[in-house]
């Protein structure tokens, strides 16, 4: 009897009448992956597909610095240094915790006391974040003045809510759509949010967002994450920007 | 076959195909990897790549059953599809612990809260959250994979374990809107392989479809309720022809050394077509996984235990006349033999 001409697993034979065929389908199947990983690595469309690149350098090492400097508890909590060669007027750091939470504040710290952090900085654009591992502790130093806020009026940005972690370089990507569940989590856990705006606004494309009575806003996850356009008063802060919205007028691009 | 259950019963075909399986996944994961670009931390990139392989690999899985329809040298790589399903779900399986492992971890919630809470629509198109798919996606593979086994086979019955696994095409659309209304919205590489994949399967479904489509199906003929299945001469030594009968199970009517006998087309094992086998060794052989019937009975040979439908078969003159209503699965039937 002539060997079967479909394979058989059980039969040692049988497969060889597709030997050649199974080879080249194995050879496709090998090139295809590997065609194709290659293909969805490359995902910085602004410079092209099939554009090869050398893996990005690794990450340098963050070290801890210590900041003293005014505590603003309000929106979000923020610290106020001194002024510097590099920092021409008051400058803002927001503060964070571990991961996806916020610093832990001791609840008898009044607003505007003067306080000593140690923490990992991180940055991105013209936003400073401290990721503060152990509660802010205050100082007897001298209180230095709070910012004078200044209002640059009302406007309407298009932009997109991220938290201010990731967004100032905790993670890659920390904004965008596949990052939204990430940073609903950021933003539930008490990391400031920030606003990423389309174009700059003010010079700066990161707002620190805060409710119209300049207080922390409620539940973001609707809407973190997403193209939107927010209305409302921005308020420039020492070298902040707060971007004060009323969420009901949001709308989603 | 096997008489007994074991995990995997391993043959060599079965190592390689796993072995070629697991060096293209690898290929896959380093290519994406090595040649990334762009400002992504590792822990995302291996999300992406798990997350982007496993969607390849399931695409490839569903690719198997109509390439095989098409071309019967593909049949191969249907003997071990479980194998793959399987595989495919570990891979599937590898990016959820990866995003949990990441995006769910470090927070105030646990990681399995947090992918419940974090994701809330939107309330428009453009940010449906997308995790929940992904979640129904995973479920549905890590059943089908676990169900995988012929001990569930054979517990569920070829029938209701055959519609439990089509639910892999339930599977393959969650997914297509979990990528959809995910990583598409981000990454525009990606939007190749999933169109190309998308619409490929379901071009290469629809093709298949319609060539099994235009096969003719036989009503019974009053008032003997026989139904003229073929002339004599139309069956091949060693072969079958298939009769498909407008309201029942196909019939596959095979002739060995020159007597002519009718078994269900469908093999007790996975429902696979009986009657595009052959006789092997005076056994009807099915092509997708080699289970045997002998002709007379429908029974697997001993020491298995599979049983088939048979049917009895009359000539008048060149004639072959097929009594559409199918014994007992094992009922003996003396094979007619033309003068």
């Amino acid at each position: 009897m002539s060997p079967p001409d479909f394979f058989i697993g059980w039969d040692r034979n049988s497969g060889r009448a597709q030997f050649r065929f199974l080879a080249l389908v194995a050879a496709g199947f090998l090139a295809l992956l590997a065609g194709i990983g290659l293909l969805d690595g490359q995902d910085a469309a602004p410079r092209g597909l099939f554009h090869l690149a050398p893996p990005p350098p690794p990450d340098a090492p963050i070290d801890a610095v210590t900041l003293r400097g005014r505590v603003a508890l309000h929106p979000y909590p923020t610290l106020f240094v001194q002024p510097d060669a590099t920092h021409p007027s008051l400058h803002s750091v927001l503060l964070s915790g571990d991961g996806k939470r916020g610093p832990s504040i001791d609840p008898a710290l009044a607003d505007g006391a003067m306080v000593s952090v140690t923490g990992l900085k991180l940055r991105r654009g013209t936003i400073d974040m401290l990721v503060v591992g152990e509660e802010v502790h205050p100082l007897p130093d001298p209180p230095i003045a709070a910012p004078a806020p200044v209002s640059l009026g009302r406007w309407r940005v298009a932009g997109e809510i991220c938290d201010g972690k990731c967004q100032t370089g905790a993670m890659q990507p920390g904004q965008g759509l596949s990052h939204r569940a990430c940073a609903s989590l950021c933003l539930i856990g008490g990391v400031p949010p920030v606003f990423v705006t389309a174009s700059p606004v003010a010079g700066a494309s990161f707002l620190l967002l805060a409710g119209p009575d300049g207080r922390a806003l409620a539940d973001l996850r609707r809407l973190a994450a997403l193209p939107v356009v927010l209305e409302g008063e921005i308020e420039r802060r020492g070298d902040l920007l707060v971007f004060k919205v009323d969420l009901t007028q949001a709308r989603v691009l | 076959m096997s008489v007994k259950y074991v995990p995997v019963s391993w043959t060599t075909s079965k190592k390689l195909y796993d072995a070629g399986l697991i060096a293209g996944i690898a290929l896959y994961l380093l290519a994406f990897s090595h040649f990334a670009i762009g400002a992504v931390d590792d822990q995302a990139l291996r999300i992406r790549a798990l997350g982007s392989c496993a969607f390849l690999l399931l695409s490839l899985v569903l690719a198997i059953g109509p390439l095989a329809r098409l071309d019967r040298r593909f049949l191969p790589l249907l003997y071990n599809r479980r194998h793959f399903g399987v595989i495919t779900c570990t891979i599937a399986a590898g990016h959820a612990l990866a995003v949990l492992g990441w995006y769910f971890a470090f927070s105030p919630l646990g990681p399995y809260d947090a992918m419940l809470v974090a994701d809330i629509g939107s309330g428009h198109l453009r940010g449906v959250p997308f995790i929940p798919f992904g979640i129904a996606a995973l479920l549905i593979l890590l059943v089908l994979a676990v169900t995988s086994h012929d001990f569930w086979l054979s517990f569920l019955t070829p029938k209701l374990w055959k519609a439990l696994h089509l639910g892999v095409y339930a599977a393959y659309g969650l997914v297509v809107l979990h990528v959809a209304f995910g990583a598409l919205q981000a990454q525009r590489a990606f939007e190749i392989e999933v169109t190309v994949c998308a619409l490929g399967l379901v071009a290469l479904h629809l093709w298949t479809g319609f060539r099994e489509g235009r096969k003719p199906r036989m009503a019974a003929a009053a008032p003997s309720g026989l139904v003229h299945a073929c002339k004599l001469g139309d069956i091949a030594e060693g072969r079958a022809i298939v009769v498909r009968l407008t309201d029942a199970d196909p019939v596959a009517i095979f002739r060995h050394e020159g007597r002519l006998s009718a078994v269900s087309h469908l093999c007790a094992h996975q429902n696979g077509p009986l009657g595009e086998g052959r006789v092997i060794d005076g056994c009807i052989t099915c092509p997708w996984h080699g289970f045997q019937y002998r002709l007379e009975d429908g029974r697997a040979p001993p020491p298995f235990t599979e049983r088939i439908a048979t049917y009895r078969l009359h000539l008048t003159g060149d004639d072959v006349m097929l009594d559409p209503s199918p014994n007992p699965p094992g009922t003996y039937v003396q094979p007619l033999e033309p003068a």
